[in-house]
């Protein structure tokens, strides 16, 4: 039995936060997950998935997030306990459901957890998905530690049920990936019994447009809101103490855990009040009103967007208006309105809102500021023996042949890095119309990133107008599921010729290699039908479709080339297998790359291929064998054949 | 109290999976731990660190100037973390060996030698060790438990407030079966060569 299904209440472990969420399902019984990964929310499907058999659950990796929230929500309607969870990112995907299924609400408990990234560390942007879920009305929980994500988690299944809506849990970063004591709760074995009743409790339950249509269900949706305020004026997980003091502070999820530590340095613990939520929508009225009673000054610290400041300020205006409210709004905000709190700008906003010294040793400062100029910048790159850097490559000198200004539309996955530069690099930009910069590494190559499937579609873009040059667009085997799909149709029934390049390295590898359609393994473990990515294409009506190996670089050459040559959408398909997991199963090949030191020129065209096993120094280039996968791309970029093959 | 630490090194070199024993171990002796991870995007070969505060604390970040210790598993690395986080009165350990970042490779960017990050690490702190860790792990039985090599020179410096006996219990909690030996082997040889320094 694996350690986090042990049911042994009491006991502490260290959990990552994304754990305690998914030991809070376990806990509360839950009976369908279904999730698309994405960092970092990634681990709570995982353990889900890992336990599902041994606990008689539903798993499921889903093709994405919307159809994760479908098959989770259409669970729930059947009674079922069910969960869905994702990243900031994929909740966009989920909107037009999110927006909808309240109407009806649900009948199974059905929590929604979406993990922010508040300083985008591993997003394209920091959005705050708490503004999307307080449009659709929905009690929102906002953890602040591992121990607290796992209770809220198992509560908003048991909420769930009674406000018969589902019910949003937000997570970020620092509470997801981060670690705690969590206490192990009493697994519940009691199971919701499955049955579908098409008009419980009310006629059409189920059916949005059932008469008398929409209107009359958000009507029912309204009348849950007061069942919703009650349960949040009562509920612990929100804590209001009040001093002796003219001044407080509103805070929730992982900033109040900075407030708590800042009090502490500031001497203020116990000095001024602390209203402490866990839930952010909706607010406890009389709980901040108290608060508001009690104050002249207030200050909100919140991670992410001012959502509870904005509130908070709303309800202000209403019952006390000259109360000074200092937060990320306006010009008194003492708050950074982008990247992520911390311990430091949280202290430090804290001291300027309440006009406290803050001691700074400028001596020190001095002394940071020269050492930081000789720490060189450490670049991220592929990993060692990474099949896209044969692609990349492939794709670059392939480039080169073509006349124009070519366009590499890039997507989300790990050939992302194939956009992120060097930050060594430095351009100098002359020409604003042409900003044709000389690609010297592979982390030059592409031209735009945004989210997943976006590539595809503006590419098509981009031919539309009349672009001069070749136009391609990038994605991986789970993004091509993903989000792929109608933007490829799109291309064949409107005629773009444009050459769309899959990179199939056969797992969902940026979030942690999860299985997907072409990996022939379930979420579950199970054995999956591996579903064709040219059969695919070919059934769209690709008919220019091309498959070679991505180790392979004259034969990626050569299939790229007849994409690029058709006139009409191409898809290229380079594929092998992600290096990792080969290192993983350790599969090593019988043979060994060495680069002869006599034979190197200093050219750097393996350094160019971008891989971190290559290392050069006094003019030679070398292999460093505790990275090396022997993927044999270096021996085939060397220009001089220094790099050969031994038998091992 | 309160005690800070943060781990660092270079994606895949073991960062993570130290911080996680050492907070196991303080969670055996009935301490309240957070373990905050930093790292960007997914790949291998970006900077990685792992906050580890235990004690009376209540967020997964160490706050600037107030690392007690920074173990760190690459000479620069322990630099570029100790310039923010590193107290006055802290303590730096770091394997003597560097992982070159592609941008050194590519020419751009010089990599400062080991004595120079010496020097610079103690006007910002207050002792500095640095050691063969990557050498006695193979000495141990296997390089990959260089990690545990710099949590047994952890130990020996006797600021952790964690007894031995929870490291070595998380420690063989936390490897695989098969490979606790190499890895108690490791501590060992991490934990004399301090103490005999």
């Amino acid at each position: 039995m694996k350690w986090i299904t042990k049911d042994e209440p009491g006991s502490i472990k260290l959990m990552m936060g994304n754990e305690a969420i998914a030991r809070g399902a376990i806990e509360a019984g839950v009976q369908l997950t279904a999730c698309y990964p994405g960092t970092p929310s990634s681990e709570i499907g995982e353990v889900l998935g890992e336990v599902a058999k041994d606990l008689n659950q539903y798993f499921e990796w889903s093709t994405n997030e919307t159809v994760a929230f479908e098959v989770a929500a259409g669970a729930s309607l059947a009674g079922a306990r069910a969960l869905t969870a994702m990243k900031n990112a994929g909740f966009n995907l989920v909107m037009d459901n999110f927006m909808t299924l309240t109407y009806g609400g649900v009948k199974g408990g059905f929590v929604v957890v979406v993990a922010d990234d508040p300083g985008a560390h591993y997003s394209s942007n920091e959005q705050d998905t708490r503004i999307e879920a307080v449009a659709a009305e929905l009690l929102i929980f906002e953890p602040q530690d591992q121990n607290q994500a796992r209770l809220m988690t198992k509560e908003a299944f048991d909420i769930s049920e009674k406000l018969e809506l589902p019910v949003f849990l937000r997570s970020v970063t620092r509470l997801s990936h981060a670690s705690g004591n969590v206490e192990f709760g009493k697994i519940s074995q009691k199971r919701n019994t499955i049955g579908f009743n098409k008009h419980w409790k009310i006629p059409y339950r189920w059916d949005v447009y059932g008469p008398p249509g929409p209107q009359s269900k958000r009507e029912w949706l309204h009348s849950r809101l007061p069942m919703m305020a009650e349960y949040v004026e009562n509920s612990e997980f929100n804590k209001l103490t009040i001093c002796d003091s003219k001044i407080g502070i509103v805070t929730v999820g992982i900033a109040a855990t900075y407030v708590k530590e800042a009090l502490a340095e500031l001497n203020l613990v116990d000095k001024i009040h602390l209203l402490d939520l866990g839930i952010v929508n909706p607010l406890p009225k009389a709980k901040v009103a108290e608060l508001l009673n009690n104050s002249d000054h207030l200050i909100v610290v919140e991670e992410g967007d001012p959502v509870v400041e904005n509130a908070v300020r709303l309800l202000a205006k209403e019952l006390k208006p000259e109360i000074i409210i200092q937060g990320k709004l306006f010009d008194n905000r003492v708050f950074p309105t982008e990247g992520e709190m911390d311990p430091d700008n949280v202290r430090i906003g804290i001291s300027n809102a309440l006009n406290l010294v803050i001691n700074k040793d400028l001596k020190r400062e001095e002394l940071k500021a020269a050492i930081k100029k000789i720490i060189t910048t450490r670049s991220s790159t592929l990993c060692p023996g990474c099949p896209h850097l044969g692609s990349y490559w492939a794709m670059r000198k392939i480039l080169e042949k073509y006349e124009g200004n070519s366009i590499v539309n890039g997507d989300i996955g790990c050939y992302e890095q194939g956009g992120y530069g060097l930050a060594t690099n430095t351009f100098e930009i002359t020409d604003e119309d042409n900003k044709n910069f000389k690609i010297n590494s592979p982390y030059e190559i592409l031209d735009t990133i945004y989210v997943m499937g976006s590539g595809i579609g503006m590419a098509q873009g981009q031919y539309q107008v009349g672009h001069k040059g070749k136009i391609l667009a990038v994605a991986g085997d789970s993004t091509f599921f993903h989000t792929c799909l109608p933007t490829l149709a799109n291309a064949v029934y409107n005629e773009a010729d444009i050459t769309f390049v899959v990179f199939d390295n056969t797992w969902t590898c940026m979030t942690g290699h999860q299985p997907n359609p072409v990996t022939g393994i379930k979420g579950n473990g199970d054995v999956a039908t591996i579903i064709s990515i040219e059969k695919v294409s070919e059934a769209l009506g690709i008919h220019s479709v091309s498959v070679a190996d991505a180790y392979d670089i004259e034969g990626a050459k050569k299939v790229l080339k007849a994409g690029l040559d058709y006139n009409g959408p191409a898809v290229v398909i380079l594929r092998r297998e992600c290096a990792l997991q080969v290192l993983r199963r350790k599969e090593f090949p019988p043979f060994e790359f060495e680069i002869l030191q006599d034979k190197c020129i200093g050219c750097k065209a393996c350094v160019e291929l971008g891989c971190p096993a290559i290392t050069f120094a006094n003019g030679k280039a070398d292999i460093d064998r505790a990275l090396c996968v022997d993927c044999s791309l270096c021996a085939q970029v060397c220009p001089v054949d220094a790099i050969i093959c031994r038998s091992v | 109290m309160k005690f800070n630490l943060i781990i660092c090194g270079v994606g895949g070199q073991g960062s993570i999976l130290s911080s996680k024993i050492i907070a196991d171990a303080a969670i055996k002796k009935g301490y309240e731990v957070r373990v905050g991870e930093t790292f960007g995007a997914a790949m291998r070969g970006g900077s990685v660190s792992s906050h580890v505060k235990i004690g009376d604390i209540h967020s997964p970040l160490v706050a600037h100037n107030s690392a007690d210790v920074i173990l760190s598993m690459e000479p620069l690395e322990s630099l570029r973390v100790s310039v923010d986080y590193l107290a006055p009165q802290g303590i730096v350990i770091s394997d003597i060996r560097p992982w070159y970042p592609v941008d050194t490779n590519a020419g751009g960017a010089p990599y400062p030698s080991n004595d120079e990050i010496i020097a610079e690490l103690k006007k910002l702190g207050k002792e500095v060790h640095f050691l063969d860790a990557a050498a006695l792990a193979k000495k141990a039985g296997h390089p990959r438990t260089t990690n545990i090599v710099l949590i047994g020179a952890l130990a020996a410096l006797g600021k952790l407030p964690i007894e031995s006996k929870y490291l070595i219990e998380a420690i063989k909690e936390r490897v695989p079966q098969k490979t606790i030996d190499v890895n108690i082997k490791a501590f060992e040889l991490g934990f004399d060569s301090i103490k005999k320094s």
